[in-house]
Parts: structure tokens; sequence; C-alpha cells
């Protein structure tokens, strides 16, 4: 789901050498409508098509249990017909006009893109306005929705071993925080929740003032102005969503969960450590780490334990969040290699790092390879509009983007070292542990 | 997220945490309620590039993008699983091209590449053997040294190289772990059988086993030659100092074989009657099924009508597939179709699943949707909404510097010139609903239809033996099938 798009992004920011031709921060243009909904517009003619995206601020974070996943049901729900555009309307309308879209939630956000050929923009205006204000929740498409997203529960458990140990993971990981469950939501609450709390969760939520639009590609300032005007500008604001209260508890030890799955060929070892949100300022070290763990072949863990035969993989990933999430690694076991080993293995690595330190040159070599994420990136109008709705959100101002490269130049060896003895210590990891068969008790 | 692309899951985990959100496809009869006339787009054209070829005989192309910084160096050979005399010998030689060249180690090469960002990925499928590299302009000359050396002169340690074939082995387990990631290979040889197309790019467990490190040189010598493949070059890069530096790195790598490539267009299969594969994973929560049969060349002259019609069946998110399985029935997260052309030959199959017990249910609405195409046929208004939609969605595929190099890519493999894609917009244009008959009739697949069903044996096999001929197999046992 949502956690993959966003995998992509928190890889991007350093731009050490700014290129005459990359998109540079005063090429972006925003204005905030009176109802409170911000737009953001970067003009770029590459290709004759645009974009719009539209980042709701409310995700897995806003529920409560009962109506775990919700978030996710309703950006399923957003589709399935408003006052002008009924059941089916919406995806007929755009794609007959060239368009394509699709959605993704994660814990923070729902985001909502459309794809579509410059010409187009005046009907993509038409169909999102009309859904924000004017959405019709039809029970009977509620109900197909539910299967449809159970579906797509049951095909992630199915095909990905991530997902199934990052859930059992989560619940345990957090004790209070609304982390504590997948985006997805438990099958339970899926099957569940009322029209009632669907119409009041779009009430909440799909309000202008809690959204940001980013609009990048073939399109001019004064049309998209224009068109916002007459659009957006008239749906009116809400009162702004109650804030999220819960803080998770400092954790006071390690903790472990174990998942059974027969088709589990060796052990996957999943770590999680407890770190601060997107918006602290160890974010840019604690990113950097990751990337010296995993990235690349001439990384800690390929050499260490791909390269030495311990596992066929070993991944991090640590999410960008608005509120203190998890920074995750995975290893996934080589033949005849125990569970036990290879989370001593990891474990290793990672307390390597606390006791040694980094060199400069390591620190160096994954800033160059951030870089180059960052152009890539930066290739795709839809790559832009992503990333500076991310940036808008998660550090409060998109121009933190173009000032990243100075945020991780400032970033040393002692820091790096210095993050990892404060977050990646034992007493702050939760380890799960996925395999096909579970020792049995002596 | 709304979609997911039904697109294979590989043992890389980054692979799986990027995976994205491609649309699906499919579509239902679309009444156009646009507020505003959709203006002609402007027809997209084939981005201005130049060929050469050095004395050797190897051609190279060179297209300058500026957009950003950067540089993809495309080398694609003509190799690939309908080569191997072992199975997995392409794909294995690819890999092991960067196990150490020239001299220089694995870990040097991969320190070097590693510390200025740059990468350098080797792969294998069917006909064609790739090795792409990325990285920053400032960089070329550093990369391009390791390109050449890698390409020309891999050193096939057999330290490295058993180390490798044992993660393989095991990779291969773990991608069965996935019906998602190994499906279509099963289909692939239910529907090729003896002929070399059947032949999985990734080799089993057992024949990777096998094969060693002067297999390895004998598959390398015979097929990476300069006049058996060809060079892409696409970024921010200046043509006349691209062309010198690759006149260095390659002018003087000289023939020495005569390569020789199997007559693909012989033994083509001939499909007689239904069956069914049914792959047992016995711990499945739903089942996973492809419907189909032959398909296309890549050459044929109907593609793009045929990517038209076929958007409509279950190209896009409102195809009759999707709005019938997903939207009216929610059986399914996604349901879609597509063909998947070979230079000879094809395949075309119909993609989705369900929980274990809606399985019966799924597949009768699948087929019963497919049959749409023969008993109700396509209206004018959804033709004219794919046409819009596929048009639309046209230039989006070849934004970036990789996007386009693969494009050269394809057209060198598949026979294609820039008529591929300078008239795709004239071709969408001029289809007409009874060309869309024509090509219903002709090529997609209506009888003795082939089946590969991934789920728990136990509670669908009964309901396996009502669409053909039922083989099972484990999903444990070696390769894909029988």
């Amino acid at each position: 789901m949502t956690r993959k798009l966003i995998a992509l992004l928190m890889t991007l920011g350093v731009l050490s050498t700014p290129s005459v031709s990359a998109t540079q921060a005063e090429d972006i243009n925003s204005f905030t409508l009176d109802n409170g909904m911000k737009i953001m517009v970067l003009e770029d003619s590459s290709i004759p098509n645009a974009n719009m995206y539209i980042f709701w601020k409310v995700g897995s974070r806003n529920e409560v249990p009962g109506i775990t996943g919700i978030s996710h049901f309703f950006e399923h729900m957003m589709f399935n017909g408003s006052k002008k555009f009924g059941p089916k309307m919406f995806d007929r309308t755009m794609e007959a006009a060239g368009g394509a879209n699709n959605a993704y939630t994660t814990e923070d956000m729902t985001v909502y893109t459309d794809w579509f050929p410059a010409s187009g923009i005046e009907t993509i205006f038409d169909l999102e306005a009309d859904r924000i204000a004017n959405l019709d929740i039809n029970p009977e498409m509620v109900e197909s929705e539910r299967g449809v997203v159970q579906s797509e529960r049951t095909t992630g458990l199915e095909n990905s071993n991530w997902r199934t140990i990052q859930e059992a993971l989560k619940s345990v990981a957090f004790s209070a925080h609304p982390y504590s469950w997948s985006v997805i939501g438990y099958e339970s609450d899926i099957a569940a929740w009322t029209l009632e709390d669907l119409q009041q969760y779009h009430k909440t939520y799909y309000a202008p003032n809690n959204a940001l639009v980013v609009i990048t590609g073939d399109v001019k300032l004064a049309q998209v102005k224009a068109l916002a005007d007459q659009y957006f500008a008239p749906i009116p604001a809400q009162a702004p969503p109650k804030v999220v209260r819960t803080v998770e508890p400092e954790q006071k030890g390690e903790r472990r969960v174990f998942v059974k799955k027969e088709s589990v060929s060796t052990p996957n070892i999943m770590l999680a450590y407890h770190v601060p949100a997107t918006s602290h300022a160890d974010y840019y070290a604690l990113d950097l780490l990751a990337s010296m763990l995993s990235e690349g072949n001439s990384s800690r863990f390929y050499q260490a334990l791909v390269d030495k035969q311990l596992a066929v993989a070993a991944e991090t990933y640590m999410p960008m969040s608005f509120d203190p999430n998890l920074f995750y690694i995975l290893g996934v076991a080589n033949a005849g290699v125990s569970a036990d080993t290879l989370e001593k293995a990891l474990i290793e690595q990672i307390n390597l790092i606390a006791s040694q330190g980094v060199t400069q040159q390591e620190l160096e070599k994954v800033k160059n390879i951030k870089l180059m994420d960052f152009y890539r990136t930066m290739e795709t109008i839809n790559g832009k509009a992503n990333t500076l709705g991310t940036y808008e959100l998660y550090f409060g101002d998109y121009t933190k983007l173009f000032n990243a490269p100075e945020a991780y130049n400032k970033v040393t060896p002692a820091d790096i070292q210095r993050v990892a003895q404060t977050y990646l210590i034992k007493a702050n990891r939760t380890v799960g542990v996925l395999a096909a068969t579970e020792e049995s008790d002596k | 997220m709304k979609t997911s692309t039904h697109s294979t899951m590989t043992l890389s985990l980054s692979a799986i945490a990027l995976a994205c959100s491609l649309n699906l496809a499919g579509c239902a009869a679309t009444q156009s309620t646009t507020t505003e006339p959709v203006a002609a787009a402007p027809s997209f054209v084939m981005p201005s590039y130049q060929k050469i070829t050095l004395d050797n005989g190897l051609t190279v192309n060179l297209m300058v993008q500026k957009e950003v910084p950067l540089v993809t160096l495309d080398a694609v050979i003509k190799a690939g699983a309908v080569n191997d005399t072992t199975s997995g010998l392409a794909y294995l030689t690819s890999q092991s091209l960067m196990l150490g060249a020239a001299g220089q180690s694995k870990a040097d090469i991969e320190q070097q590449l590693d510390f200025i960002g740059a990468s350098v990925n080797t792969n294998a499928d069917a006909e064609g053997t790739y090795v792409r590299a990325n990285m920053m302009s400032k960089d070329i000359d550093t990369v391009l040294a390791i390109f050449s050396n890698v390409i020309r002169q891999p050193d096939f340690d057999s330290a490295e190289f058993d180390k490798l074939k044992q993660r393989e082995i095991v990779g291969l387990s773990q991608q069965k772990e996935s019906p998602r990631a190994v499906i279509s290979r099963y289909f692939s040889k239910l529907v090729f059988g003896q002929h070399p197309y059947a032949n999985p790019a990734s080799g089993n467990s057992e024949s990777i086993a096998t094969i060693n490190a002067n297999e390895l040189r004998a598959f390398h010598k015979g097929y990476y030659q300069p006049n058996n493949m060809t060079i892409n070059v696409v970024g921010d890069f200046d043509v006349k100092d691209m062309t010198a530096k690759l006149n260095k790195a390659f002018g003087d790598w000289q023939v020495t074989e005569t390569v020789m490539q199997p007559d693909l267009s012989q033994d083509l299969p001939t499909l007689t009657k239904p069956r069914v594969l049914l792959v047992d994973k016995p711990d499945a929560i739903e089942t996973t099924f492809l419907i189909g049969g032959v398909g296309i060349r890549y050459d044929n002259p109907d593609y793009v009508g045929l990517t038209v019609v076929n958007t409509i069946l279950g190209g896009r998110f409102t195809s009759w597939l999707n709005d019938e399985l997903r939207v009216n029935a929610g059986l399914t997260y996604g349901a879609r179709s597509g063909f998947s052309p070979y230079s000879q030959s094809g395949l075309f199959q119909i993609s989705t699943f369900t929980k274990s017990s809606t399985t019966k249910e799924a597949i009768d609405l699948a087929l019963l949707t497919y049959s749409r195409l023969w008993e109700k046929g396509i209206d004018q208004a959804t033709l004219d909404s794919a046409k819009a939609y596929v048009k639309g969605q046209f230039p989006p595929k070849y934004e970036t510097s990789g996007q386009l190099a693969g494009l050269l890519s394809d057209m060198y493999l598949y026979g294609m010139n820039d008529d591929f894609i300078n008239q795709f917009q004239a071709k969408v244009d001029g289809l007409t609903l009874a060309e869309t008959q024509r090509l219903v009739t002709q090529y997609f697949p209506q009888q003795n239809l082939q089946f590969v069903l991934i789920g728990n044996a136990a509670e669908i096999a009964d309901i396996a033996t009502q669409y053909g001929e039922v083989t099972q197999v484990s999903i444990t046992d070696t390769g894909f099938g029988q």
C-alpha cells in the first residue's frame, strides 16, 4: 500500500550540485484559497501531459479501534459516486478524457493522483471538486467495495512476507499509538464499519482546509488559478480535525513476535526501533544511516550478510512520518541459516556502527547515492508532484526539498554514531520472526 | 491503494517496497460527460537521435535529453532463455558479468560504482540480455570503463559464481512464496510446451546447480559479439564527445564467432484442447489464476489496434474485466488482460485472483466477460473512450532516459523502427468498429483456453476439472510445470 511510494520518497533529498536544467525552488508557485486549500503549481512542458496530486492530512493515525482501515477504505469510496458524477462515472469520465488515476493511503495521509493530457485539466477539476463537495456514499457500493478491500488485504498477505510480518510487528512495537495497526486495518473492522462512520469521516477530513493540491506539467499558473477559483474556492471550510493525542510511551525493553506461515522457505527477521518524527533534526542522520546499512552491494548488510551467504537479502526502511515511528530492518535467511543466527548477525552490524562509527568516505558515498535518487525522481512530472507535496507536509515547507543538500551535508560521522547509539538499542527494539515452523518448548 | 500493478514481485525487498501504482485495465460502456471538448493533443513523436555504426559493426544510438544531469547507458544483446542449453544459462551469464571483470574484483567494481551513486544492472529474458548503467553525467568515464569491461572481459570467477548460484537457488524458493511472482512462468510452459519460448529465464533449482563457469564462458563467447548487440545512450551528454568515448571503449572489439540463433518461427504450439495446470500451495488463502493462449508477435501490424481493444477488455480501470470482477462483484482487487509479444509469437492472458472460496465464481465471471468480445462486441462510445485513453497515457511511457533507452532496445530486439512511435496516434485514430471485430476474430483465443491456477488444491481441485484436462503439481516441485 502506501508504504511503497513513501519508501521511494524517503530516499530523496540531497542536492549538493544543483543543475541548470533541474527544477529550482523558485520555479514553484503556490497560493491559498480563502477556504484554506493550498495549491502548488510547477509548469513543465517536457511532455504534453499534466497531473493533479491531492494530499489529504488523514491516514490510519486518525483512526480508533472499531474503524481501523477506514482511511484506506475511504480512499476507495472516493471513486464510487458523487452528486454530478454518479457511481462509476468518475473513472469513466476521466478515462474518456484520456486521463488515468490512482490513490494511496499511508499512516499519515491519503493521496489522490490524476494523470491526464494537459488539455483535459478542466475535466479533472470538475471531477475532483464534485467528490470533495458532494460525495454520495452509496450503500450498495460500500458492500461491493468491502469485498475489494478484503481482496486487497488477502493478496498482500498471500504475496508479501513484508506485509505479513510488519502487520504483526507493529501491533507489538506500538502499545498505545494508532500506528499500532496496519493501514489496511483489521479484517473484522473492514466487514463492520457503517455508513454513518463513512459520512462522518468525509465531513471531518475531506475539507479544503485539510488538503494540499500539487499540479505539475504542461499547464499555466493563471489557468490553474482560474480553475481553482471556479471549482475549489466555493467548497466551504470545516472545523479543523481533532489532533491525535496519544503519544507512544517510551519502550523499556525488547519485545518479540513470531508469525508462522508454512510456505515460507527460510526465516525472515524484522527488527524495528522507535525513532522520532520526520520533522526532528535527527531525520537526516537516520536516513543516511539506513542507506549505509543497505544500499548497494558495498553496503554493510550486503558485505557482512549476503556476501557471507548468511542472508539472501537485507534491507532497511524508514517511512516519513508525522509522529514518532519505526526504523525497520528486514533480513531473509539463506538456506540452512537459523532465525537466531540471522538476527544476531543483523544486530552485530548495527552495534558495530554504534561502537566503531563510520568513515567520512562511507558517508560521502551515501550522499552521492541520494543525489542520484533525487535526480531520478525529478525526471518525471509525477515524481516532482509527489515529492513536492510530501516535503511540504512532512517538513512543513516544500523549500526544504531544495535545502535538503545542506541538511544532509551537515551530517558528520559523529552524528551517525550518535543516532545509532541513541535509537538503535536493544531496549528500544522489537524483533519479528516469520518462519514455517516455530521452535518447540525445550 | 486504489489499484496495484500485477507486476512480478522479485526477491528484492526494495522492489517490493517500490512497487507502486499502475492502473488496471478494462472498461465498460462509456457515456462521456466531459464538461469540455477534449482538444486534440499534439501528436507524440520519437525524440530525435543519432544512429552510428562503429568499424566492427556495433551499432550505437545516441539520444540527448537534458531534463536532469543523468545518463542511461544500455547494451542489449540478442541472447536469452531461447538460447539456453541448460535452463537459466543466459540469465546466470548476465548476472555473472558483475562478478569481476578485466582483473577487477566484484567488490572493487561495486565500491567504485556505489561511491559515485552509479549503478550497473544486468538481466536476461526470453530473447535479450540487458546491461544497464545509470550515472551522473560527470561520471561517464568511470562508468563506461566498467561497463565495457563487464561486457567484453568478464572474469567469471568460480568462487563468486558458486556463491551466486547458491543464492539464486534459494531465491527461486522464495519467489515461489508469492504466486504472483511465478505464475507467468507456469503459463509460458503450459502454452509453449517444448518450444524455446517455454524456457523460464530464471532456470530452475536443479538446472542452475549444474552450470559451471566454463559454460558461462562459452555462452558469453557465442553471443556477446559486437554484431549481435546494440548500445543505446540517452541523457545529458555531448554527442561528439560520447561517440569518441564509445569508439575508444568498443571500437577495437572484433567479431570472433558467427552467432547461431534458433529459428523461433518453427514448431510453435497448436493448442488442441483446453487444459488446466493446478499448482498446489497448501497454505494459500486465495487463488491466483491466468487464462489465455497464444498471442501476437511484437511487429504485428495490428499491435496498436489490439492495444486499444485490450484496453477495453482488460487494460484500464473501467475495462470490462475489472468492472465486472472488481467493481460489480467485489470478487477481487483487480482483473486485467494483456498481450505479451515476442519476436516470433506471443502470449495472451487474463489475470486475476480471489479468495479460495470464490474461485469458481471468479473464473466463470472472467470467462463470461471475455465472451462479450464475440457475443456483444464493442460500441462506439467505448471505442472512442479507449482511443482517448491510450493516446493520453502514451507520452508518460517515454518520459525518462531509462524508458527511452528501453524503447530503443525493444526496437532492436524485435525489429521495429521509429514508426512504432510515430504512427501510433494515426493508427489509434484510424481504428473503426468494424476493424475491432476483425481483430477480435483474428487474434483473441476463443477455443482451447489454457488455465493456470495457483491455490490450495484441497479446496479447488474439483473446480479445476470443469475447465479442461487437469495436471496437478506442487509449487515446491522443481521448475514450473511438466
